[in-house]
């Protein structure tokens, strides 16, 4: 009993402190299960479905007329089913920029395509907030945050097959807000521990550097060199002779592992001799790629490395590939989906216990507790989709288009932020209102891509593009869902209001 | 009445503070250790016992807030601690083993 109780009170305070950053966090990481097609939607250039026919080469040669800046390195990653379109990034020397560009497929030449922040905009916001490793390790002390209200809440939950079963939603507020929190939360649950715990594993490295600090005297290098199995090589100041191509590389790293597929192509300090390339292999049949890297000298082409990952980096890559969900295609993405959406459900339930309980007494924080539910469950969906209007809308040859696409994302955020803090007072209100803005903004999205670009869905449905056509068919089912749910709230909501304040009416 | 009310305040300071820092502590001091001891090559001590050490964490919160008095926790959160970063920092060369 007095486990429970503490539990409880754990599990109350605990889980609401973080709630709002948790739903942000589950919510862009939902979103980014599908990011490769919503970069596809928001990039013209690949709504027909063509794929490049560049290879490594040209993607390099465009490296070598356009930024003359002597270079770190640089990493490409050729077509894929997904992406069907060159993808090259590069850092320049004693900065920590990274600076991305991606090859229009149609183009027989490296022609960049307009800039656009992409679906990796929610991957980013996922794991570190765009706010670098100060936001990292947010992330992963809110993933922390989860895991202790993931066991609290299995503890204080006695009849957890029972609840299972039990959904109330005519009973009162709290009850039937418990009973959907319970719901989401029971479903949800294994696959909630998983993720959160492989989510915090991902970054163990920077979250509890302990172990490398005790066995490899801080040595992190060499910690990471030996983990990995991977090659480096000190460079030697000396100028890079003519590179050999990469395409012969990828041919032959291809050969090499018996017509495996080919990942990431990276090549390390260009412009010196010591300048290695490196080809990684890409194996969708696994959980995770295993890192069967080929190591070559960038001038000579002799194959200097195969990598050998340790035991250890195989486990944690198998950990980190569940947690990223590249395996298994389809299905398996629209089911983390689906999860995530309960993960949203569970949070935004829990909260309206919360509420819910503290109505009957009045508390005074009240209204502002609604406006940062207001300002974050409704504020996040919208400016995501004002984020998608921004790329539809922005011109193409608009300088730092992908820039104006954030503020774009920022700018509606705070506004629906601003929106909530001044109608604190009439939480139904503002729900309602941010539900028809929400339909709107969603069900009209397909039109516009429609008229701005060719690949609207009715061409993408008759090509039999599924991948590129669910972001439209998901917009029009979130639209119709907002709508729907603006519509009931508008029927049901008054005689239900009437009815739970009534009681209270005469308790008072 | 007030007494108690500041006493539960700084109980639940107490307890907080060592579900953060206390756990991170032990946390950090069972990775040290495993990374020591563990019978395994090398990088799969450091990657096996980082892996667990977020376990090690949770585990620590949930005593935290279990324990019946908030004032006998710290004790087995130092003593733990110091125990194990010294069993791992003093080890020698031999922590260094490949």
């Amino acid at each position: 009993m007095k486990l429970r109780q503490s539990m409880a009170g754990l599990h109350t305070w605990g889980g609401l402190l973080p709630s709002w950053l948790l739903f942000v966090i589950i919510f862009a990481g939902t979103v980014a299960c599908f990011d490769k097609e919503l970069s596809r939607w928001m990039r013209p250039a690949l709504h027909d479905g063509v794929a490049s026919s560049l290879g490594a080469d040209d993607a390099r040669g465009w490296l070598q007329q356009n930024v003359s800046d002597e270079l770190h390195a640089f990493w490409m990653h050729g077509p894929t089913e997904r992406e069907p379109y060159w993808r090259l990034g590069w850092e320049v020397d004693g900065t920590e920029t990274i600076h991305n560009v991606t090859f229009d497929p149609r183009s027989r030449q490296a022609t960049p395509m307009a800039e656009t922040v992409g679906g990796e905009f929610f991957f980013k916001l996922h794991y570190n907030l765009h706010a670098g490793d100060v936001g990292m390790y947010i992330v992963g002390l809110a993933g922390m945050f989860m895991l202790v209200a993931l066991v609290s809440g299995v503890i204080i939950h006695r009849r957890i097959f029972k609840d299972f079963f039990t959904l109330r939603p005519r009973a009162n507020g709290q009850r039937a807000w418990l009973d959907a929190h319970n719901l989401f939360g029971v479903v949800g649950f294994p696959f909630h521990l998983v993720l959160a715990y492989t989510g915090v594993a991902i970054f163990v490295a920077s979250y509890m550097p302990a172990a490398a600090q005790v066995s490899y005297a801080g040595n992190v290098m060499q910690y990471f060199g030996e983990v990995m199995g991977s090659y480096h090589r000190d460079e030697l100041h000396q100028p890079a002779g003519k590179p050999v191509s990469l395409d012969a590389l990828i041919a032959e790293s291809q050969r090499q592992w018996g017509g495996g597929e080919v990942g990431w192509v990276s090549v390390h300090h260009p412009d010196d001799a010591s300048a290695v390339v490196d080809i990684r292999r890409r194996d969708r049949s696994r959980i995770a790629s295993p890192q069967d890297t080929l190591t070559y000298d960038a001038t000579s082409g002799e194959l200097l490395n195969r990598q050998d990952a340790s035991t250890g980096y195989r486990a944690y890559l198998w950990l980190a590939g569940l947690h990223m969900a590249q395996f298994g295609g389809t299905l398996v993405r629209l089911l983390y989906l689906l999860m995530g959406l309960a993960g949203c459900a569970m949070l935004i339930g829990g909260l309206q216990v919360w509420l819910a309980k503290r109505e009957q007494r009045g508390d005074r924080s009240l209204p502002w507790v609604r406006a940062l539910n207001g300002a974050v469950f409704g504020g996040l969906p919208l400016a995501s989709l004002a984020l998608l209007w921004g790329n539809r809308l922005i011109p193409t040859g608009f300088a730092e288009r992908a820039v104006a696409e954030g503020w774009v994302f920022a700018g509606a955020w705070l506004l629906v932020a601003l929106w909530s803090v001044l109608r604190r007072q009439q939480g139904r209100r503002l729900l309602r209102g941010q539900l028809l803005l929400g339909a709107l903004l969603a069900l009209v999205l397909p039109l516009v891509n429609g008229l701005t670009t060719g690949g609207h869905l009715l061409a993408s449905l008759g090509r039999g593009d599924w991948a590129l056509a669910s972001v439209d068919l998901f917009l029009i089912a979130a639209g119709l869902v907002c709508a729907a749910c603006a519509w009931r709230l508008d029927g049901a909501g008054t005689p239900a209001v009437i009815r739970r304040r009534s009681p209270r009416v005469q308790e008072a | 009445m007030s007494r108690s009310a500041s006493n539960n305040r700084w109980g639940i300071a107490s307890r907080v503070l060592a579900a953060l820092v206390g756990g991170y502590a032990v946390a950090y001091a069972v990775t040290a250790f495993l990374a020591v001891y563990l019978p395994l090559v090398r990088p799969d001590r450091v990657v096996f016992s980082s892996l667990a050490s977020f376990a090690v964490w949770i585990a620590v919160v949930i005593y935290v807030f279990a324990a019946r008095s908030a004032g006998r926790i710290w004790l087995p959160i130092i003593g733990v601690t110091a125990v194990l970063c010294l069993a791992a920092f003093l080890s020698g060369d031999w922590r260094l083993r490949p």
